[in-house]
């Protein structure tokens, strides 16, 4: 109790602003919940944005990156740790960063006791419909209380996952995998929680999604990586290994070799194009 | 005393910060500096270390490399 107690005013603040969103908009409960986490993720939208657009700038240190990984292949924390030292060196960082995330924090414990104390309360004091497009009777109840719940909770693992694909581009791919995993295990925790949590949840998650595929399509992939890779994958026939060590050179123009030479050497040399572009 | 901290990081860790997974831009992350930064300079150090990591872990701010001196 000690601990929560400061909470109150948050969840107080809540209250209020879901009981503005019902009273004076005219929302339904549940919709005041989604207007309320609408609310809170535009508020967020510059920070969001500025992520995306990192994580967009450091695909053209790809190659850079490659060759950190591969150089400490073997301890993990080392490999890390110059990963980071790039990302700084050059102003690029693929990872959120935790105080958006946090600001998020104090919206959902206000929920959560909002919502508690919904179930708590006489039907008087929240005057109006707590259900939710007609599959879910109330937020305030347990998820799994009603088959509705079942959907939700499916949406959730869903949208989960979709915006950890979207949001978290993690270099290591095990981590990748676990956080991908993570909303399977979560499922049950949040099977207790009250359905108008869950339907907070769905509703950031959609966001993220939403705002994920907006900006990548509005901020078109930088060209330079294009034509990093052309200029170190031409050299290869006086030097062998390129490396990619992010050295452009300016090697000869391909075009204008005369193929009458050897019609026999270009075909293979575009089959290991191929290849090499699949893995 | 720092122990309270140390389980205070912990509780983040096992509730919310596994419910959001987000990855933090820096190494350490700010929990795992929270952590460092607890146990060698106490609660109160600790804290307003971690406190101030915390704020510089924004969409502004460059990231890397980073544990606690």
């Amino acid at each position: 109790m000690i601990l929560f107690s400061p909470l109150t005013p948050l969840e107080h603040a809540a209250r209020h602003v879901l009981d503005w969103l019902h009273g004076t908009v005219g929302l339904p409960w549940a919709w005041s919940i989604v207007a309320l986490t609408v609310i809170v993720r535009v508020l967020l939208v510059p920070l969001t944005v500025k992520q995306i657009h990192s994580m967009q700038n450091l695909q053209r240190f790809a190659p850079q990156m490659k060759e950190i990984q591969k150089k400490y292949k073997a301890d993990k924390k080392k490999q890390n740790e110059e990963l980071m030292k790039f990302y700084r060196e050059n102003n690029v960082n693929p990872a959120a960063s935790c105080l958006p995330m946090l600001a998020q924090f104090p919206v959902f414990i206000a929920l959560y006791y909002s919502l508690r104390h919904f179930a708590h309360e006489p039907a008087s004091q929240h005057p109006g419909s707590l259900s939710f497009l007609h599959f879910i009777p109330s937020i305030a109840d347990h998820t799994t209380s009603h088959w509705g719940g079942f959907v939700l909770l499916f949406v959730y693992v869903t949208s989960q996952m979709a915006s950890t694909l979207y949001m978290s581009a993690t270099v290591d791919k095990t981590q990748r995998t676990i956080f991908m995993l993570m909303p399977i295990v979560f499922v049950f925790v949040i099977a207790h929680f009250p359905a108008g949590l869950v339907l907070y949840w769905v509703t950031t998650n959609l966001w993220t999604v939403g705002q994920g595929l907006i900006t990548r399509r509005l901020v078109p992939k930088t060209p330079a990586p294009a034509i990093e890779k052309r200029t170190s994958r031409t050299p290869p026939r006086d030097d062998g290994d390129g490396g990619g060590n992010g050295a452009q050179r300016g090697p000869e123009p391909p075009k204008p070799t005369p193929a009458a030479s050897s019609r026999s050497q270009p075909p293979r040399k575009v089959r290991r194009k191929k290849k090499a572009g699949r893995r | 005393m720092y122990r309270l901290g140390v389980a205070a990081v912990w509780l983040y860790r096992l509730t919310f910060g596994a419910l959001f997974p987000t990855t933090c831009k820096y190494h350490p992350s700010c929990s795992q500096y929270a952590l460092d930064a607890v146990r060698s300079r106490g609660l109160v150090r600790g804290s307003a270390l971690a406190c101030w990591r915390l704020a510089r872990c924004n969409p502004w701010s460059r990231g890397g490399f980073d544990p606690v001196r």
